[in-house]
């Protein structure tokens, strides 16, 4: 846990490459910590994403020695995590479907709480991809919103913006996928 | 700006029209911009699943129901629960006894959480002191408003024991003129609350409940002031939960609620929804089917109710399904052909008079409505009449008749009328002429004896007197000149004349019937005028599509005119043309457009039907001096065209004064 919050220190500090080494740390975090929490749950139980992170934040911080400056850092480090994670799930799922078999992963889709179809998720995954190119806060949002759950108002607390701000680029973020979404299905350029 | 920078200003705005413009002014020419805009808008309020929600589950954090549900013998503050007697979307309704200050029985309208509770009562607050105005035998009252401790909000209102108007009269089998005399009722509570200003905003049969007083059905409204505190600022996102929530079935609603743009509602709203209650009431059925107009969504939704005209009551009787048709002839004593013939004509007219898309065309008031159903109960002919384009713009073309068409006898008629008011308007001179006179006279006796104060004093007032009477003699020719003037379609003239005779302060108000009804004649049926030009168009003409209007004036110019948007789009010919009429005609088949501005003949083409707004390509231009060449035309004096539109759309240019294009629906 200390090698994160060193990292989140050296973001704060303005190492450019801190940034990069964040995601893969945080992944491997997250993926840890759900699989710690499965072996403690009862079988059938599962896992709620906006319930990791949020746990993941608060080992960093509990001590309180981490103020508020690396919160933001930290959730869009977690929700790119988090959304690599359940994109890796619905990537396998589709390759289940495919005939391919799958063996002794530790976590596996019937343990994280997904609601939307796989099919959907990647959809979102693709077009996500150019949203940030062009949009990266938009999309920076959708990360938290969609594959996190997280709600607006947290949101807006995490990344220190005001609720209305995070709204209007959640709608946007979400007509903007649509519209790239229905695009690509219709086979339009 | 960027797409998204566009896309957020868009959303702050409530109105589509405003919408329309802001986009429309700030993508300028730049067709791409605005139409990736336009899909992100429509993205935006298409209410389909895609994103609606996260893709993951998460356990609720903030309890949204309240732990503690309200149940029998708990109290609401001074209220105290006794019986749920009704559960809806919007929440449920208790009977509940209150001790203090007044021991009496009341019901309890205790809405669903997740609304913002407190918006509610203080909206709720803001209207209380009208609701208190009323008093009417067949309004419910409404006593409070408050909070429960879980947060839900709720009302406390007269406690109601009836059942609701459509399942009563069934019950009853109550015959057609019953069921209009209880209609009338209703518009009679209606109109108490409308004229203290409050308008109801979800009329529907569930709000009206009919109770027995001595064996005779009492109808009683309730639920005023409700629909409004519990209507949230509508750019909220949740549109589509609230929508049904708390408009409930949209089978009632008016197209300008439907539309939810932000746009006032006024008491007409209200009249709509009596007609689809007096449809109900009659058919059996509500003018839409409210299943099917839900099913597709908020957007079809709001197509329907904007766009598609009801069947008349009797056609949808005779569209119905065997069973229904036999019920329905069975709840009203009754069989279905007579059924049918009761509805055919009056009250298929009244019906579709209140269903009206343009509110401006509905009644103005419950009265009125409640009048003309009188009116059809003893026979008397109905101001309803077919809402046909057709019919509105004869009603309008009689009014307005032209000289030329007219028979020499009206000529005849017309030239001793002009000689009857020039005399009546030289008497009226003269004796302002004998006016001043007297005043004259009555100073230089002042001047010569001071001792004759009293009688210079009479001379005074008879002085005034005759100054009242030259006023009256002017009013009674220039009125008779009004009436002249309307004959000879000079309408700008005719208002003139009449806003001459609108007393200043101090005067006495010389006007009577005669000048009430020459300023009814005044008022056309038009639904939008469109343009005041100083001087007369001589040629219109619509695009294929309708969705565009040329006018060519006299003076040579050619405008374009957005017909949905009532706006100006642009003038064709931009340069100074010779004083030669300009004449339009768009082609039947293409988009094209020719027009001619002697000595020119232009050519224009809509390059793309997708682009807003709309360019106009010059496709050629050649000097061709004869215009009699180009479409028929006929003497500009008398320019009087209309052109119509499959449709809803008639447009007249009418000579007057002023160039003046009316516009119908």
């Amino acid at each position: 846990m200390s090698e994160l919050t060193q990292l989140l220190h050296a973001i704060e500090a303005g190492d450019p490459k801190a940034s990069d080494q964040l995601l893969p740390l945080v992944y491997e975090e997250l993926r840890k910590l759900a699989v710690t929490r499965m072996a403690n749950e009862k079988p059938g139980q599962t896992l709620q994403p906006t319930a990791l992170v949020h746990e993941a934040w608060l080992k960093i911080a509990g001590d309180g020695q981490e103020q508020f400056a690396n919160r933001a850092h930290f959730f869009k480090a977690a929700s790119g995590a988090m959304r690599q994670i359940l994109i890796d799930i619905a990537r396998r799922k589709q390759r289940l479907k495919h005939g391919a078999n799958l063996i002794g992963d530790e976590l596996h889709e019937s343990r994280i709480a997904m609601s939307a179809p796989s099919e959907e998720l990647l959809a979102v995954n693709d077009a996500l991809v150019l949203l940030k190119l062009e949009e990266p806060l938009a999309a920076e949002i959708v990360q938290m919103r969609y594959f996190v759950g997280m709600t607006i108002q947290e949101i807006a607390a995490a990344l220190d913006l005001a609720p209305r701000t995070v709204d209007r680029h959640w709608a946007f973020a979400r007509a903007w996928l649509k519209r790239t979404i229905r695009t690509s299905l219709s086979g339009m350029p | 700006m960027t797409e998204r920078e566009i896309f957020f200003e868009a959303l702050d705005i409530s109105t589509s029209e405003v919408r329309e413009a802001y986009l429309r002014n700030t993508c300028g020419q730049n067709v791409t911009l605005r139409r990736k805009v336009d899909e992100l808008l429509k993205e935006h309020f298409s209410n389909d699943s895609l994103l609606a929600a996260p893709a993951v589950e998460r356990e609720p954090t903030i309890v949204l129901e309240s732990p503690a549900e309200e149940g029998p013998a708990q109290m609401l503050g001074r209220y105290k629960l006794l019986e749920k007697i009704g559960e809806g979307g919007f929440g449920e309704v208790w009977m509940a006894d209150q001790r203090e200050p007044v021991k009496r029985r009341v019901a309890l309208k205790i809405i669903k959480l997740g609304m913002d509770s407190r918006q509610m009562v203080a909206r709720f607050e803001a209207e209380r002191q009208a609701l208190a105005m009323m008093e009417h035998p067949n309004i419910a009252k409404i006593f409070d408003a408050a909070v429960t401790e879980a947060g839900r909000p709720y009302f406390v209102m007269e406690l109601v024991r009836g059942i609701k108007i459509t399942a009563f009269c069934d019950q009853n089998q109550l015959p057609t003129p019953d069921r209009l005399r209880l209609f009338i009722l209703v518009c009679n509570a209606i109109q108490h609350a409308h004229q203290k200003g409050i308008i109801h905003r979800d009329i529907k049969p569930s709000n009206i409940l009919v109770t027995l007083h001595d064996g005779v059905p009492v109808p009683k409204v309730i639920d005023f002031g409700i629909a409004k505190a519990t209507q949230q600022e509508l750019t909220d996102k949740t549109v589509f939960t609230q929508f049904q929530q708390f408009i409930g079935t949209p089978a009632y609603i008016s197209p300008e609620q439907a539309e939810m743009s932000g746009l006032d509602i006024d008491t007409r709203a209200d009249i709509y929804s009596l007609g689809a209650l007096l449809y109900e009431l009659l058919v059996g059925q509500t003018p839409f089917d409210a299943k099917e107009m839900m099913k597709g969504g908020i957007d079809s939704l709001r197509q329907i109710i904007r766009e598609k005209e009801p069947l008349r009551p009797s056609t949808k009787l005779n569209t119905l399904p065997g069973g229904a048709r036999v019920t329905a002839g069975i709840d009203r004593q009754t069989d279905v052909s007579k059924l049918v013939h009761q509805l055919q004509g009056d009250l298929d007219w009244i019906v579709m008079k209140c269903l009206e898309k343009d509110r401006t065309r509905r009644y103005d008031t419950a009265n009125g409505l409640a009048a003309d159903i009188q009116r059809h109960l003893v026979n008397e002919p109905v101001i309803a009449r077919p809402p046909s384009a057709a019919y509105k713009f004869q009603k309008a073309w009689q009014r307005n008749r032209l000289v030329f068409s007219a028979g020499a006898v009206v000529v005849l008629a017309l030239i001793a009328g002009m000689g009857v008011s020039t005399w009546q308007a030289i008497r009226a001179t003269e004796a302002s002429a004998s006016a001043r006179k007297a005043n004259a006279a009555e100073k230089e006796q002042r001047l010569a004896a001071q001792a004759e104060q009293q009688r210079a004093d009479a001379q005074a007032k008879k002085a005034s007197e005759s100054q009242e009477q030259s006023r009256r003699l002017l009013y009674a020719a220039e009125m008779n000149l009004a009436q002249q003037s309307l004959k000879l379609n000079n309408l700008g003239r005719a208002r003139r004349l009449l806003d001459q005779h609108k007393p200043q302060p101090g005067e006495e108000d010389l006007r009577g019937w005669e000048w009430r009804y020459l300023w009814q004649l005044t008022r056309s049926s038009a639904l939008v005028t469109l343009t005041n030009r100083p001087t007369w168009g001589t040629s219109v003409s619509f695009s294929p599509d309708g969705a565009h209007l040329a006018v060519g004036w006299l003076d040579g110019r050619v405008d374009l005119w957005d017909v949905p948007g009532r706006r100006w789009v642009r003038a064709l010919t931009d340069r100074e043309y010779d004083k030669h009429h300009g004449r339009v005609a768009f082609s039947s088949i293409r988009n094209l457009l020719a027009a001619t501005s002697e000595p020119k003949v232009l050519l224009l083409t809509r390059n793309s039907i997708m682009c807003h707004p709309p360019s106009f390509d010059h496709v050629a231009e050649s000097a061709q001096t004869n215009s009699q060449t180009f479409g028929p035309g006929i003497p500009v004096a008398f320019a009087a065209q209309i052109a119509a539109k499959a449709g809803r759309h008639l447009i007249g240019l009418l000579k007057g004064q002023l160039g003046m294009v009316f516009f119908f629906f």
